[in-house]
């Protein structure tokens, strides 16, 4: 029971870091870049390109999260900013966004090509225990990472003044900058830590999966589940969602079956999502908006 | 002539006749267009194995995404649900043919029908979350269904199931050749015809209205919710068929309805233009048949297309249409915004704008009043009868502990006009829609021509003949005035939901069409904005704007009708007009209550005037007597 | 009145949302030190007028100018950091965030220059103890009436030339009317200049210098509040009859 736990973690943790990069997005600008698994895939890619290319691993990490932060930054100018501007309500971003995916996926490919190449190895696979279970020293530092991460993450946005400048965009970006706050930067900013995110994740999971342009495709849809579940009222919440999926993902191969971790967490999904269409963490935005305390400020009371 | 007018809109008979919609000049459109498309099936049904195997998967997912486009583009559902119903459709298709022996020809409504009722339950989902959380739901319902799909055995897991073989043509018509092709390229003509005869049906507007402008929707008459799940419904039995369609290219397995799909389908509905007849066909065409067409590396080529995704949508976020548009409007239904009207724009009437007044200045000082007050229909005593509106003891609140409507008492005597004043703040537009209908009162009765329409909303008053307008203008902006307007007919039109999707065949249905316009035109009149009636709502003053809404609330002839600030933002001149109109709706035996802000012309216009602050009344009675009571200045001048 | 240059210029603005201005060929101006009252009815472009000096209104042209600079091609953050500030419709404060926050987060474009933050954030606690006291809670606990207040010291944190408020009394109950209309006239008389829109004639009459009345997007009339309110028949005949 306590690997279940403790191997969902740890997959969990990387599930969760990529629904925080949608979530730190979608808070700021309330768009959901579906190139997100992809800027996971270019932090693994060029974590390896440069680690090939001889350079120290730290540095070859450190360059991964680094290319992946600025391809955020990218997606944003390119695919979000122009459609933004034209109209806030329309869904166009999910065409752009989209296009930015299949254009990052597929330049990884004829770059390094579509088969899977090596990613260095910081850490070797040695097991440390836990009680009854068994964790590699490799997973033990990336649950360590992402809680830290999010934790810093959210300790920023409710502490420092910047964090609660990007609260304040995105609870009400008209007013945010009538104050003087400029959202185009807070946009590029958020782009650049949803990158960021992606990155370290990448760079964690890369010793297992080898780096693979597709790695994309699947690891953004479980960020996307994360994303869900925790909802979208606080990014912390997809951490805490990515957690519980991974851990619902060992339930179901350890005690149905392998191929249960393919559908079991998605009915637990729909379940939740039935209830609280608004992620699990919307419970203080149900009771505020029953409270009649969130209406539009153009309606006059009369 | 206006009596008469009136008093035809009341009768529902057509008043003078309006002008007609010069569309003549689309049919001959459209004849070639169907002639050019019989003669593209007839080519691929006698070509190669490998165009028709690419035309017919175009096919179906133009179907599809047609499909989507119903409920996206017109709706506002942004649905990513749409694999899944595809799914179920090619399962149910296959295993019922397959296992059971089914007749395939009956397996086409059967899958209809099957998916529709599905798509019900689906779109039901979209009362309880809307936007996003609506995308995320469907989209987890594509996933439940792929994962069924991969892990049941009876439909094959993850390899799949082989589908049935479409048969022949009979001997007679193998001249035709493929018979595939013809099945799939007819079936997407049918998709094709039920969105264009939606969009050129009076319920186009309408749905519309729901989508942007849903206060107005309801208080019209339209119960949004319920053509909301149908519209999901209908969309959801075109993507069985599609479904149906799809069995016949060979097999089925669930890599082919994940959700990259449905977010496929979704993109060929941006892409090639979101809520028009021919966006979604040349999306699907596009997306399904480029990887094929362009000879390149094909790493390289998935780099092109999705630059091209990123390219044409930035710089026509109205997709593939809207690049069309810019070269030369003549494929699609487009709407140039009509040149304005030579007069002054602040000015229906035609007069020169009121002088600026800086040099006015001293003259209001000395007491010249800047416009004359409205000519004055002398007060009617009412017509007898229950009262129009009847409220005792309403309380309301929106959150606990401050009601902002506190034991109100109102009686509105038939025929007469009823003034409702207070300042901002004091619960007037929380009192109306207590009496429309959109709130229900927490405490005390409110009865409308002497029924307490309890259940029902906006929409069972509007069926009884009560009709309002709001503070702000609530209408379409994409839609002309015309068209607005025609939103308030929608309770007059005999079933117009049922006949929308085949409009343009049913000869019935024109002559309703005209008569709708015509209509819609007598209201235009009355309110003197006629020449504004193919403008869009967006590239119009505010002023023409409230002139819309009361036209539209006006149109259908009811009995008694609520104004919510309707001379809010108009000039001098548009005021004294719309109290000319509120006169002589007044002498047609219209109940009108009116809100406003400008007390001289209440008091000049009304019979009785009730005052409101803070919730409570403060007055209530004559407008004279009321108007000389010192609590009132309190109130409003804070003396 | 004082020949000193006006701080706020309005000239020749047209500013709307669709294809038809809501606001037409508009001059206003306040001069430093003066509070001005735009009345008119509902519709009229009051609001129009305030957004459109905060750059909230994007299709605006003509000139706006504050203490001789011109910010019709600003964007609004630039706008609101030091130039004017504005107390919207409905206040609008950080629901989710404690009345403190909303303070600094007024004063965001200062926050290097530590030293002053603080004092600006005293000022306001002197000017309006009450906020001293419930500094720690979370905005959405307070009243309406404690709510404008908490408005009105976020604006007056970023130190603007221009106060810009918009219908300030709206929705609340007549005591705390008067607390909003005491706390305008303590800035009123620490010289602050005031651009206010409002709907209650007689909250406008006791704070301000000036009346100006919109209606139909242009100044239909202009007086000095002394005169009006010597001779109140002209004001209500030409506004309210």
């Amino acid at each position: 029971m306590l690997q279940v736990v403790l191997s969902g973690l740890a997959i969990g943790a990387i599930y969760g870091l990529v629904g925080m990069g949608f979530a730190i997005a979608f808070y700021v600008t309330r768009v959901i870049n579906f190139a997100e698994g992809q800027l996971l895939m270019v932090g693994v890619m060029i974590a390896a390109a440069i680690a090939r290319g001889g350079a120290n691993p730290v540095l070859a990490v450190a360059g991964g999260i680094a290319a992946a932060g600025a391809a955020g930054v990218v997606t944003y100018l390119v695919a979000v900013k122009p459609v933004l501007a034209f109209d806030r309500f329309s869904f166009a971003w999910l065409v752009s966004t989209l296009g930015v995916a299949l254009i990052l996926q597929n330049v990884a490919a004829i770059i390094w090509g579509p088969t899977s190449r090596s990613f260095p190895t910081l850490l070797n696979g040695t097991g440390v225990h836990i009680g009854s279970a068994t964790l590699t020293v490799q997973e033990l530092l990336t649950i360590g990472v992402a809680v830290a991460m999010a934790a810093a993450f959210e300790l920023v946005r409710k502490r420092t003044l910047f964090g609660k400048a990007g609260m304040a965009v995105a609870y009400d970006p008209e007013m945010a900058s009538a104050l003087g706050v400029d959202t185009g930067t807070m946009a590029i900013v958020a782009f650049a830590g949803a990158g960021i995110f992606a990155g370290v994740a990448g760079v964690l999971i890369g010793p297992i999966t080898y780096s693979n342009p597709y790695l994309g495709n699947t690891y953004g849809i479980a960020g996307f589940v994360a994303l869900m579940i925790g909802g979208t009222e606080r990014p912390v919440g997809a951490m805490v969602g990515g957690l519980i999926l991974g851990i619902l993902e060992e339930a179901a191969k350890s005690l149905i079956n392998t191929q249960a971790s393919d559908w079991f967490p998605f009915v637990v999904v729909v379940a939740i999502l039935l209830l609280m269409p608004e992620g699990v963490f919307s419970i203080g935005g149900r009771i505020r908006s029953l409270a009649g305390l969130r209406r539009s400020a153009g309606e006059a009371v009369s | 002539m206006r009596a008469d007018v009136l008093s035809a809109l009341r009768t529902g008979e057509a008043g003078a006749a309006g002008r007609r919609w010069a569309l003549r000049w689309r049919e001959p459109a459209l004849v070639a267009a169907l002639g050019v498309y019989l003669w593209f099936t007839y080519y691929v049904a006698h070509g190669t194995l490998y165009l028709q195997g690419l035309v017919l998967v175009a096919a179906v997912f133009a179907i599809l995404a047609v499909s989507l486009d119903l409920v996206a583009g017109m709706a506002g559902l942004y649905s990513l649900g749409h694999a899944g119903l595809f799914a179920l459709g090619a399962y149910g298709t296959t295993i019922l043919y397959n296992d059971h022996h089914w007749n395939l020809f009956a397996l086409l409504p059967a899958s209809m029908v099957g998916v529709g009722l599905v798509g019900l339950v689906l779109g039901s989902l979209s009362l309880r979350v809307s936007g996003l959380y609506f995308a995320i739901t469907t989209f987890i319902f594509t996933l439940v269904v792929t994962v069924l799909a991969s892990d049941l055995k009876i439909t094959g897991g993850y390899g799949g199931l082989i589908g049935p073989v479409f048969p022949g043509f009979p001997a007679g018509l193998h001249w035709l050749g493929q018979s595939l092709i013809w099945c799939g390229m007819l079936a997407l003509l049918v998709a094709i015809l039920i969105s264009l005869g939606l969009r050129r049906s009076p319920l186009y507007p309408v749905l519309l209205a729901i989508r942007d402008a849903e206060r107005f929707a309801a208080a019209a008459g339209a119960r949004t919710a319920l053509l909301k799940i149908g519209l999901f419904g209908v969309s959801a039995a075109m993507a069985g068929a599609a479904g149906w369609v799809f069995t016949f290219q060979g097999f089925i397995s669930p890599g082919q309805f994940d959700w990259t799909v449905s977010v496929n389908i979704l993109v060929m509905v941006i892409l090639g233009g979101l809520n028009t007849t021919i966006g979604p066909v040349l999306g699907a065409a596009f997306v399904s048949m480029f990887p094929a067409q362009v000879n390149m590396n094909p790493f390289w080529q998935e780099v092109l297309f999705g630059g091209l995704f990123v390219g044409v949508i930035i710089v026509y976020p109205g997709g593939f249409v809207g690049l069309l548009e810019n070269a030369g409007r003549w494929l699609v239904r487009s709407r140039s915004p009509a040149a304005p009207p030579a007069a002054a724009p602040s000015s229906p009437a035609g007069e020169p704008a009121p002088v600026r007044v800086a040099a006015l200045e001293s003259a209001a000082l000395e007491g010249a009043e800047r416009t004359r007050p409205p000519a004055v229909t002398p007060a009617r005593s009412a017509a007898a009868g229950p009262p129009a509106v009847e409220c005792r003891g309403v309380v309301f609140a929106y959150t606990r502990g401050v009601p902002v409507v506190n034991g109100v008492d109102l009686v509105v005597r038939k025929g007469s006009i009823h003034g409702l004043i207070g300042p901002n703040g004091s619960g007037k537009t929380t009192l109306v829609d207590l009496i429309a209908g959109r709130l229900k009162p927490l405490a005390g009765t409110i009865a409308v021509d002497g029924r307490q329409l309890e259940r029902g909303g906006p929409p069972a008053r509007a069926r009884n003949g009560f009709m309002r307008t709001f503070q702000a203008p609530v209408l379409v902006r994409e839609l002309s005035v015309g068209e607005n307007v025609g939103v308030g007919l929608y309770s007059r039109v005999p079933r117009i939901t049922p006949r929308a999707p085949v409009w343009p065949v049913l000869p019935g249905a024109r002559r309703d069409g005209r008569r709708i316009r015509e209509q819609a035109n007598d209201a235009l009149r009355l309110v003197g904005a006629e020449r504004w009636r193919s403008s869009r709502i967006a590239n119009v003053p505010h002023g023409i704007q409230q002139l819309t809404q009361l036209a539209a609330a006006c149109v259908a002839g009811p009995s008694t009708v609520i104004l919510d600030e309707p001379l809010a933002g108009l000039s001098p001149t548009e005021v004294e007009h719309v109290a000319e109109i509120l006169g002589e709706l007044k002498g047609t035996g219209m109940s009108v209550i009116l809100i406003e802000h400008q007390p001289r012309f209440v008091f000049a216009l009304c019979d009785e005037v009730t005052v409101l602050d803070a919730g409570e009344v403060v007055a209530t009675g004559p407008a004279a007597e009321v108007r000389a009571n010192a609590r009132v200045r309190e109130v409003y001048l804070g003396q | 009145m004082n020949a000193t240059a006006p701080v706020l210029e309005v000239s020749s603005l047209y500013a709307g949302y669709g294809r038809y201005d809501v606001v037409r060929d508009l001059n206003l101006h306040v001069a430093e030190g003066e509070a001005v009252a735009l009345l008119g009815p509902n519709g009229a472009g009051k609001t129009t007028v305030l957004r459109a000096i905060m750059g909230l209104v994007k299709q605006r042209r003509g000139s706006i100018r504050i203490g001789g600079q011109e910010l019709v091609r600003l964007p609004t953050h630039r706008i609101a950091r030091g130039h004017a500030a504005l107390v919207p419709e409905g206040r609008r404060l950080f629901l989710n965030q404690s009345v403190e926050d909303n303070l600094l987060l007024g004063a965001i474009h200062l926050r290097r220059d530590r030293r002053r933050v603080r004092e600006l954030l005293d000022s306001v606690y002197d000017l309006f103890p009450l906020l001293r006291d419930v500094r720690g809670r979370s905005a959405s606990a307070l009243s309406g009436g404690q709510q404008q207040v908490v408005a009105i010291g976020r604006m007056l944190m970023s130190d603007p030339r221009v106060l810009l408020l918009d219908e300030p009394s709206l929705g609340l109950a007549p005591k705390a009317i008067d607390g909003v209309a005491a706390a305008l006239d303590e800035l009123r008389r620490r010289g602050r200049s005031l651009l206010l829109v409002e709907q209650r004639v007689d909250l406008a009459l006791r704070v301000c210098d000036r009346v100006s009345v919109l209606a139909g997007g242009e100044i239909a009339l202009e007086a000095r509040a002394a005169d009006v309110r010597a001779e109140e028949r002209s004001l209500i005949n030409a506004y309210l009859g």
